[in-house]
């Protein structure tokens, strides 16, 4: 959609950092690489092949958990030849190690997804990070266009497939949306060759964690239009109703403008004329 | 004659020169990778392949037939006392007379060739191949003439500077070509690869009437090695046989004239195809090629080495995304090349190592991974489609006779109405079956055809160990492609589930059933029906009688369409092919379809889901198009009680 | 509050009734003989007779059909009273909180400056919240940007801290988080809620949270003081636990307010500290609606066979800001790319609405539909399937109904926009 530019043109040799987690299929629920992690992964790689052609700039994909996961070999056949994990218990909070390795670290854009797709899912880690290293952080990003003088022009995805621009100054977190390009396919070969450079730190369990049960997502009833009946006849006039879903309105002997018409109303009453 | 010693010379030198070219030429076989073949019984075996084998092939068109046994056992047996008479100086005038008359053959056979050759069909190639039937000629002529003194028809000596000169430069050309051209890269080298292609053929289980067609399984233990390569990237990636087999190519274009895809103006090209791999394993560019090029596609910008990526430079990646894996080149192929194998081979690295597979392919193998089936729904919602079938479970009832593989059209509203017609066809005739629920998984065939043969033995392996633990003596299924996979795919794996077990293609199974007298069947009057053998039951599987003769007990007379059989045209849904979508000019349905229109059936009978799908896409009007099965049920007789 | 529920509900006057039954008492003429309008139905005519004027007798039914009146005057009267109050724009009871104990803080998206949907589903929660703790609590509505929406009292608004200096217009979530937490200082608020939604509840929420170290409870949907279920791993699980601080809450979590009125009286918040910004907002790009993808769009144009005009398809599509799909033929013959595709070999699409144009609906096609709301079809054929599968079919020319259709979007369009009512989401 943008124009390939120029992403560090002044020469800088950016360090990214791309974190992934072990994702989760919604149908099978087999391990796998995470949507939006892959994404996020994917820029990562797009921002180093366009950047600096010298080849200064650098992407460490980043996991914290266990290395053994095959999920991990997901990213990895990207064409990684490496993945950096932090090795820790699955249920610790990675937030305080993943953090202390970014003070260190110290790369200029940390890219997350939006939400992890097990666990808590409550999307938190990427603003956690940011409060602990003190820098801004953009939620779901589409895109990198550019860096350039220390400060990255993004965009974010918006409802709908609406866009913002926004400017924002390094270092920086983004958290990418659904709406960032597709990861590339991952590989078999590069997946079972790529290198897990371990790196075992300490953590502490997660606590409150341990006090939640889980069961699997029940169904949540639609919310019903709740006729507030205040007599009998329209009590029995609600419960009486023919319910809309019985068969399909046919249009056939009326004009052209009547049926637009009747078109352009249904239209209405979903919202979808914006 | 005068020069006595100058036409031995000139064959010594022809053949000194031979022998070079065949060194050099094996030695561009042999960078490929090891296979293991007994050359000993392979060589022992070659004449015997040659005879019924290769000729039961060319036999398909007499004219040619003829005309290479002239041509060829003309010019073997030519060969042979050429260096008898002419080389060792035997005396003898029976040899003479019998070289002479070998020669007459080979003269009579070339002139056929040189007829064939004036108004080519745009199949064949041009270019030096236009310059082998005067060699031919030449070749025939000048050594009788040679040969004449050696008969007693002349005496020695006769002729004088001119004729000697004459008979030389003819002797020069003609053993240019047939035996120098033969090892060094001429149209010749056909009869040298092409032998030692029958010798060392990487499927020796195709001679003698046999069928090899499940494709080999990839060493994933690459995978872990540095430096590994999953499928072939380079030309030595080959086999060395296979390499082999590419030089085999007679460019008769035969495999051109039946590619679905090439019909369809895809940019493939089987024989091309080929011919790239010969220019890859030879080092150089297909500037020379003098054939039809890939459609939408100029030649000339193809180059390549033993060496180098084959998909950078040699060839597109389109062109391996194109084919149908239908085998339709393959069965033509009168050298018996394996085009599929190659194509195959080469996605697998496409696939496996740098994940460029097109389209919604990789979505596609995703889906597999993570939920077993291409369109990833969830995988417990695969009996679904049978919720009002009350199918017994192998999971419940552990043994049957007869295990019902329901394949991924579970999920397919248009295939689920095949599978309850199935269903209810073996509810009539009381069989004893089973269905494996949601312990079935996909078969593996679209992953492997796109060339993530990971996912397919992990698939496969999974089936195995489910299949295992149960007891059955047939499987049956309606798909061809998961036919095939377990007939013939699934043996690699070293589990004995399917030991002894038989392997069924629903019509095959009915036609059992029907035979019998298990089904009682009212006579069908539809109007005219003709039937498309799918790829995956026909040509891989070499059933091309039951379906007929299902469609024959119900008293349906066949219209046969111009392609049927093993020269069947494929849907255009194998292979990947619809997942992949490579653009061409047309849509090979579409020209299935004509097919079906020029006999004036109102209905197609199918036997493969996938054909189904294919051409039921087709914009109607059209004929209607229904499943063997679906035909059967409706004219399934019901029973008075 | 007791005037307002007369015009409501029926009651019964026993005294009236009383009177009827008795034609001794001495108002018993004065009741029998008063009609729907209030005349008299009963006249002594010239003759001396008794002369009953049948257009005094019975009322008017609530179908618009006259109905006799059994009960005489008495129904007749509090049938003219509820015929009045439907006309009426119902005045719901006030709820008042004077010196609350405390404040439950929701922080509302405010879309083009109105509460959305999930707004008031969140305002509703935090009111359950409110009165699951002991004393007097109101709830507060923290609102940022130019604000356009009327109805914050009967939405549930007790109190309402509008925050519309020029600082917080367009997305400035460092801005706003300033503000926050001076109302986390100056509150001490017991709840913090927000929509988790993509407008910027959800962005706002978390970064609170971080700031103020609360775990908050995403995609939360059923909430009381004590736990909650929020959706976890992707929407696939539920997590039970107990209710934090700060909650982001899942769409219909909760009913909205609908019985009772509330004050939004206007509270004022000390000087905000002005945030050196390191987000910059550069304004909205312009998409085109064909960049989103087919899977994700919530409202698709598609075409078919049946088309012949393909101009106006697009055309179309953009006035009516739909995403174009198409079926398998109209891609086969080149008239859309194949991305476009929506079936089961194509996309498998979940839009709300799937408008199709002169696709007959092959069985690949239904099954990449299967889970679109509502489909509406335009089509010659009344028989297709699609046009059984559609909540709304028209039959007829589809290059007309387009014209006619895409002249209805644009007047509805322009009204719109002078209205100054253009949503910018």
């Amino acid at each position: 959609m943008q124009p390939k530019q120029s992403i560090a043109a002044t020469g800088n040799n950016l360090k990214i950092v791309s974190l992934i987690s072990v994702g989760k299929h919604p149908q099978s629920g087999r391990v796998r690489r995470a949507d939006q992690d892959s994404r996020a992964v994917e820029l990562g790689m797009k921002l180093l092949d366009s950047g600096n052609p010298t080849g200064g700039d650098s992407l460490v994909v980043l996991h914290a958990g266990d290395p053994k996961e095959p999920g991990l070999r997901g990213y990895a056949g990207m064409g990684l030849n490496s993945v950096q994990v932090l090795e820790l218990d699955p249920a610790a909070d990675a937030v305080a190690p993943l953090g202390e390795y970014l003070q260190q670290f110290a790369p200029d854009i940390v890219l997350t997804g939006v939400r992890a797709e097990g666990g808590e899912s409550s999307g938190m880690v990427p603003y956690q990070l940011a409060e602990k290293l003190g820098w801004p952080i953009v939620p779901r990003v589409a895109d990198i266009i550019s860096v350039e003088a220390g400060v990255a022009e993004v965009l974010q995805a918006l409802p709908r497939g609406q866009r913002r621009s926004l400017k924002i100054r390094l270092p920086f977190i983004a958290s990418i949306d659904s709406a960032a390009q597709d990861a590339r396919q991952s590989a078999y070969g590069p997946a079972s060759r790529a290198m897990m450079d371990i790196e075992i730190v300490d953590s502490s369990t997660d606590q409150l964690r341990e006090n939640w049960s889980e069961a699997p997502a029940k169904k949540r009833p639609k919310r019903l239009k709740v006729i507030k009946a205040k007599t009998a006849a329209e009590r029995f006039k609600a419960a009486t109703a023919k319910s809309q879903s019985e068969g399909g309105k046919v249009m056939q002997n009326e004009s052209a403008a009547e049926q637009a018409q009747a078109i352009f109303d249904l239209l209405l009453e979903e919202g979808v004329l914006r | 004659m005068i020069f006595e010693w100058l036409h031995p010379f000139l064959i010594v030198t022809a053949l000194v020169l031979m022998v070079i070219g065949a060194v050099r030429r094996v030695n561009l076989w042999r960078a490929g990778q090891s296979d293991q073949i007994d050359l000993i019984a392979g060589l022992m075996a070659m004449p015997g392949r040659y005879l019924h084998d290769l000729h039961d092939i060319v036999e398909r068109d007499k004219y040619m037939s003829k005309t290479h046994a002239a041509t060829g056992g003309g010019f073997v047996l030519s060969a042979v006392l050429i260096i008898l008479v002419h080389l060792l100086g035997i005396d003898s005038q029976i040899l003479a007379w019998a070289l002479m008359a070998s020669l007459a053959l080979m003269f009579v056979g070339a002139l056929f060739v040189f007829k064939r050759r004036l108004n080519p069909p745009s199949r064949i190639s041009k270019g030096p191949w236009m310059r082998l039937p005067k060699s031919l000629l030449a070749f025939a002529c000048a050594f009788f003439v040679l040969t004449l003194p050696a008969a007693g028809v002349l005496p020695e000596g006769t002729g004088g500077v001119l004729l000697t000169l004459v008979l030389t430069g003819l002797i020069i050309w003609g053993m240019g070509e047939l035996f120098f051209g033969m090892t060094w890269g001429g149209p010749m080298k056909h009869a040298f690869a092409g032998a030692l292609h029958l010798a060392f053929h990487r499927r020796q289980d195709r001679f003698g009437a046999g069928r090899s067609t499940g494709l080999k399984p990839v060493d994933l233990s690459l995978a872990h090695e540095v430096g590994g390569v999953l499928g072939v990237a380079k030309p030595t990636d080959f086999k060395w046989n296979q390499l082999l087999g590419f030089d085999a190519c007679v460019q008769c274009g035969k495999c051109e004239a039946v590619c679905p895809a090439f019909a369809a103006g895809q940019p493939l090209n089987p024989k091309k195809l080929i011919q790239d791999m010969v220019v890859g394993l030879a080092g150089g560019t297909d500037a020379n090629y003098a054939g039809s090029a890939y459609p939408g596609k100029d030649v000339g910008n193809a180059k390549g080495g033993p060496n180098q990526i084959i998909t950078e430079g040699l060839l597109d990646p389109e062109t391996l995304w194109s084919c149908t894996t239908c085998r339709a080149c393959v069965e033509e192929c009168p050298m018996m090349i394996e085009h599929v194998d190659a194509i195959v081979d080469m996605r697998r690295y496409l696939t496996m190592e740098k994940g460029q597979t097109p389209n919604k392919g990789a979505e596609v193998l995703d889906n597999i991974i993570a939920t077993d089936n291409p369109n990833g729904y969830a995988p417990a919602s695969r009996t679904n489609w049978a919720a009002d079938q009350n199918l017994p479970l192998m999971r419940d009832v552990k043994e049957a006779e007869v295990l019902f593989w329901v394949s991924d059209g579970a999920f397919d509203m248009r295939s689920q109405r095949i599978l309850r017609a199935f269903v209810k066809l073996m509810k009539a005739a009381n069989v004893d079956f089973a269905v494996l629920g949601d312990e079935e998984l996909d078969c593996g065939d679209v992953a492997r055809r796109l060339g993530d043969d990971a996912t397919f033995q992990s698939l496969a392996t999974r089936n195995l160990a489910v299949l295992s633990q149960y007891k059955f003596s047939k499987i049956v299924t309606t798909d061809p492609h998961a036919y095939h996979c377990l007939r013939n795919e699934y043996n690699d794996f070293g589990s004995d589930a399917l030991n002894g077990v038989e392997v069924l293609h629903h019509t095959s199974f009915l036609n059992e059933l029907v035979q019998q007298g298990s089904l009682k069947l009212n006579s069908f009057s539809g109007g005219k029906v003709t039937y498309h053998d799918p790829c995956y039951l026909g040509r891989y599987n070499g059933e091309y009688e039951a379906p007929r003769e299902l469609l024959r007990s119900m008293g349906i007379e066949i219209a046969e369409m111009e392609r049927s059989g093993f020269r069947s045209r494929c849907c255009g849904g194998g292979g990947g092919a619809p997942v992949t979508d490579i653009p061409g000019e047309r849509r090979i349905a579409d020209m299935r379809m004509e097919d079906v229109n020029s006999t004036g059936a109102e209905l197609v009978a199918v036997g493969c889901q996938q054909c189904t799908a294919m051409l039921e896409g087709v914009v109607e009007p059209r004929p209607q198009v229904k499943d063997i099965a679906e035909i059967l049920v409706d004219q399934l007789a019901e029973e008075l009680h | 509050m007791t005037d307002q529920n007369s015009f409501d509900v029926l009651r019964r006057d026993p005294r009236a009734e009383r009177i009827i039954r008795n034609r001794l008492h001495p108002l018993h003429d004065t009741y029998i003989n008063t009609g729907a309008g209030g005349e008299l139905t009963e006249v002594r005519g010239p003759s001396g007779l008794l002369r009953k004027n049948p257009h005094n007798v019975g009322f008017i039914g609530p179908n618009g059909i006259k109905r006799i009146d059994r009960l005489k005057g008495n129904a007749a009267a509090s049938g003219k009273g509820r015929r009045s109050s439907a006309a009426q724009e119902t005045l719901l009871p006030l709820h008042q909180v004077e010196n609350p104990d405390f404040y439950v803080v929701v922080v509302p998206d405010m879309v083009g400056g109105r509460l959305t949907g999930q707004d008031k589903d969140v305002i509703g929660q935090a009111h359950k919240l409110a009165v699951g703790i002991e004393g007097n609590g109101a709830v507060l509505a923290v609102c940022f940007g130019q604000s356009k929406e009327e109805h914050f009292d009967t939405a549930g608004v007790d109190r309402l801290l509008l925050l519309d200096d020029d600082s917080y217009e367009g997305y400035c979530p460092e801005q706003r988080l300033a503000a926050l937490v001076q109302v986390e200082s100056a509150y001490k608020p017991p709840f913090w809620l927000f929509p988790d939604s993509v407008n910027g509840g959800s962005d706002l929420g978390s970064r609170l949270a971080a700031r103020i170290g609360e775990r908050p409870a995403a995609q939360a949907w059923q909430v009381d003081n004590q736990t909650s279920i929020c959706r976890g791993a992707a929407g696939t699980i539920d997590i039970t636990r107990t209710t934090p601080r700060l909650l982001l809450l899942a769409e219909e979590c909760a009913d909205q307010i609908d019985e009772t009125r509330h004050e939004a009286l206007p509270v004022e918040l000390g000087a905000v500290p002005t945030v050196i910004a390191k987000l910059q907002d550069q304004g909205q790009v312009a998409v085109d609606p064909n960049a989103i993808s087919l899977a994700e769009a919530e409202f698709i144009l598609a075409a078919g066979n049946g088309i012949h005009n393909w101009d106006q398809f697009h055309t179309a599509a953009s006035i009516l800001g739909a995403t174009e799909g198409a079926s398998r033929v109209a891609v086969d013959d080149g008239f859309m790319p194949r991305v476009r595709q929506v079936g089961a070999t194509g996309t498998w699409v979940t839009a709300r609405v799937y408008l199709a144009v002169g696709i007959s609906g092959a069985i690949q096609h239904m099954q990449g539909i299967g889970q679109c709301d509502k489909v509406i079809a335009i089509n010659t054929d009344a028989g297709c399937d699609m046009v059984k599968r559609a909540a709304l079919s028209t039959i007829g020319d589809s290059q007309e109904i387009l014209n006619e259709l895409m002249t209805l979007v644009q007047q509805f369009r322009t009204q719109q926009s002078e209205g100054g009512d253009q949503d910018a989401a």
